[in-house]
């Protein structure tokens, strides 16, 4: 389909009409703010690419200067392999929805549409086309300034349609639609990709997007926190045992003779067991002699993925204690790290790091799966640095067991930046497609390395 | 090119702003000079019974041809306010996201909006100019402006109409904001360049600083227009050829009466404010051929 797009051969004198968006080193100050830095991927036809971010991520400047609006300070982007100035017509080629904002509050839908159909040159029934595909023919003869905030999303929406372009993208289209309306952009999004397009579509939440889309790229103060596909980061999830015993010491103690050593006590007093099953607990338990008060199996959900992906964003201040969740370990971002061509790891790697550090953010976590290594929590004493809580658990033994690679580490001790992996390996083997063998079991064991 | 100059007219045209501004700017041409007729009539008739005490018959002097160019000079606000808001209120209502999205380069958005925009000026000026002539007609009790004079007269109200759109969007398009163009163009040249320019010639009729300002040299445009043509006039009916020192007397007079004090000669005066119009113009599309739309 994108190959044999007739309007790519006519109006791009040099796009190649592959339907493909490279990013690629994409950097961007304003004044003294990094809003991004050092960007890099990127979105193949046929799929939808979610790119997710906490508010004030860099989202929206990535989209902008991927479409011309922003310049960038170093590195650039490319759609059709040429920057989006150099497309000749392009709304033919991309569509971009950016704000929800841009009508004029007196200017009907249609005459809206109008005025950009004449920009680029598609003949005006073309708007009619365009409102009745995203439900608002009745409205055609409305000022915009009247429109709900839903219904400029649609309008929006339309614009981009105008040129019925090769690409779209869309910067939290989602926002201010009605369930009815998301399920419907949802629905659109996946069709407009199954015919062989290009869908890239912004969002703060994973929840909205997370069934549209195919590949995710999640970034966070403006860098790469994990590229790749949705599902590897599906699978990268664990689950854990969470158990309330009468008496936690015994059990982790019990269970670390059954090589069970990826154990953490939660703030309520339970234990979070990774790599056993509820049985194999149980029965430990049972075997040891200890009572246990409830059992219950702990899935993360993408959203806690994201969110622990994403955290660093405010990191430091942490008021609600759930920016780190370090329990939850980072497999992903550990696999996202690798994946960016020519991406330097040691900028990435800064903010995690900062997370763990403040000691005083673990305090009241309400995911309360990590480790909290306040005083308060002193009965579990052994931790031996808030950077390490998971040590803690192991110092007791440090050498009874070797740790499970499963990542469920990875957070506790990040490499420290001058014994991160060179980023040039990384770069050399920089393809989507590599994302989902991303190697979790690597970092886990580099992580649990230093704990050993 | 042909697309963008046909989106820009639809731009213009599918919102109310360009009537809402053309219909004042047809009353206040209409009625200032209506009633700056009716001043310079009794003026023209006083000059009249005082020259023809010195024996001289025949002198009626068609001075509604001040009052034209006042009105005129009055009626720019609204062609510069329009130009203002070309751009600024694309920026600040955000649709220039996606006129620039549209487009194969901002350079052609914003070279299609400033040929949208000549044609608009035109049209407020020949407008404006229509209305100001009715004014006079029907103010005007003695002698009109002869054809060929009113009509060079109508012509650099024109010019003045399409210069002032260029400078007021040059202006917005620099500033960025609707309210802060307007604030700085309104107060400028309503309040500001006016009682600035009568003090400053005031204090040193020798001085010309008023005709170079943007303002003064607008006003010079059409005022030092009327000015000669009435100084043709008189020169006619008296039949001497006055010295350096009266005509420049008779000049600064004339144009203060017309409403450009310190003006320079018409077309001195036209090259100086076209030029402050390039200024604004060209840094104001310059301005956002490079700005980050944010």
């Amino acid at each position: 389909m994108a190959r044999t797009n007739p309007q790519a051969k006519q109006e791009g004198h040099v796009q190649d009409g592959s339907g493909r968006i490279v990013v690629q080193n994409l950097t961007k100050h304003f004044g003294p703010v990094a809003a991004v830095q050092n960007l890099s991927f990127h979105v193949e036809p046929g799929s939808v690419t979610g790119f997710l971010g906490p508010n004030g991520s860099g989202k929206t400047t990535t989209l902008r200067m991927l479409l011309g609006l922003v310049k960038p300070t170093s590195g650039w982007a490319t759609i059709n392999g040429q920057p989006f100035n150099r497309l000749g017509n392009p709304a033919r080629i991309v569509g971009g929805v950016l704000e929800a904002q841009g009508f004029h509050p007196g200017r009907t839908a249609r005459d809206h549409l109008r005025v950009y159909a004449a920009a680029m040159g598609v003949p005006d029934q073309r708007a009619d086309e365009v409102l009745n595909l995203v439900g608002l023919g009745a409205a055609a003869n409305r000022a915009a300034g009247g429109f709900s905030l839903g219904m400029k999303q649609r309008l929006a929406l339309s614009t981009a349609l105008l040129g019925d372009p090769q690409v779209l993208v869309l910067d939290e289209p989602a926002n201010g639609l009605d369930p009815e309306g998301i399920a419907w952009l949802r629905t659109f999004l996946k069709a407009f990709a199954q015919s062989g397009r290009t869908v890239l579509i912004s969002s703060h939440l994973l929840a909205e997007v997370e069934q549209t889309i195919d590949q995710v790229v999640i970034i966070s103060r403006g860098q790469t926190m994990y590229y790749g596909a949705l599902e590897d980061l599906r699978m990268s999830q664990q689950s854990r045992v969470i158990v309330q015993p009468a008496d936690p010491q015994k059990l982790a103690v019990a269970l670390q003779e059954m090589k069970i050593t990826n154990v953490s006590p939660t703030p309520d007093g339970k234990l979070a067991v990774v790599g056993a099953t509820i049985q194999q607990v149980g029965d430990i338990a049972a075997q040891a002699g200890i009572a246990l008060y409830g059992v219950h199996e702990e899935r993360a959900d993408l959203e806690q993925l994201f969110f622990r992906l994403t955290a660093g964003q405010y990191t430091g201040q942490m008021p609600y204690g759930q920016a780190p969740q370090p329990g939850w370990g980072a497999p992903p971002p550990q696999q996202g790290y690798q994946q960016p061509p020519g991406y330097a790891p040691q900028q990435s790697y800064t903010p995690q790091q900062s997370y763990n550090t403040p000691p005083q953010g673990y305090a009241t976590p309400p995911g309360g799966y990590q480790q909290p290594p306040t005083p308060d929590q002193g009965g579990w004493g052994q931790q031996p640095a808030p950077q390490q809580p998971q040590g803690g658990w192991h110092h007791p033994t440090p050498h009874a067991a070797p740790h499970q690679p499963t990542g469920w580490e990875a957070p506790q001790a990040p490499p420290p930046p001058d014994s991160s992996p060179p980023p040039t390996g990384d770069s050399g083997s920089g393809s989507s497609s590599d994302s989902g063998s991303g190697s979790s079991g690597d970092s886990g064991s580099g992580s649990s390395g230093g704990n050993n | 090119m042909g697309n963008l100059l046909k989106a820009e007219f639809r731009k213009i045209l599918t919102t109310k702003m360009w009537w809402a501004l053309l219909i004042p700017a047809i009353g206040l041409a209409l009625g200032w000079a209506w009633l700056a007729a009716m001043f310079f009539t009794d003026v023209g008739d006083a000059i009249e019974n005082a020259l023809n005490a010195t024996g001289i018959s025949d002198a009626e002097l068609s001075l509604s041809s001040l009052a034209l160019t006042r009105a005129m000079n009055f009626a720019t606000l609204f062609p510069m306010v329009f130009g203002a808001l070309a751009l600024s209120s694309e920026l600040s209502r955000k649709t220039i996201t996606t006129s620039f999205l549209t487009a194969s380069s901002r350079a052609s958005v914003l070279g299609a909006k400033a040929i949208v925009y000549t044609v608009w000026g035109l049209v407020y000026g020949v407008v404006v100019a229509g209305a100001a002539s009715l004014g006079i007609v029907f103010g005007t009790t003695g002698k009109l402006p002869e054809a060929g004079d009113w009509l060079i007269i109508l012509l650099t109200g024109i010019l003045s109409c399409l210069l002032w759109t260029l400078l007021g969007m040059g202006v917005g398009a620099l500033l960025g904001s609707p309210v802060a163009a307007l604030l700085v163009l309104l107060l400028y040249a309503g309040l500001v360049g006016p009682i600035a320019e009568l003090l400053i010639t005031g204090s040193n009729p020798d001085l010309q600083l008023a005709g170079i300002m943007p303002n003064g040299s607008a006003n010079g445009l059409t005022g030092s227009t009327a000015a000669q043509l009435l100084f043709d006039q008189i020169q006619a009916i008296v039949g001497t050829t006055p010295n350096a020192d009266e005509r420049e007397q008779f000049d600064f007079i004339a144009r203060t009466g017309a409403g450009a004090p310190g003006a320079f000669a018409a077309w001195i005066s036209g090259l100086i404010f076209a030029a402050w119009t390039a200024v604004f113009f060209v840094g104001g599309l310059l301005r956002n051929n490079n700005r980050d739309i944010t």
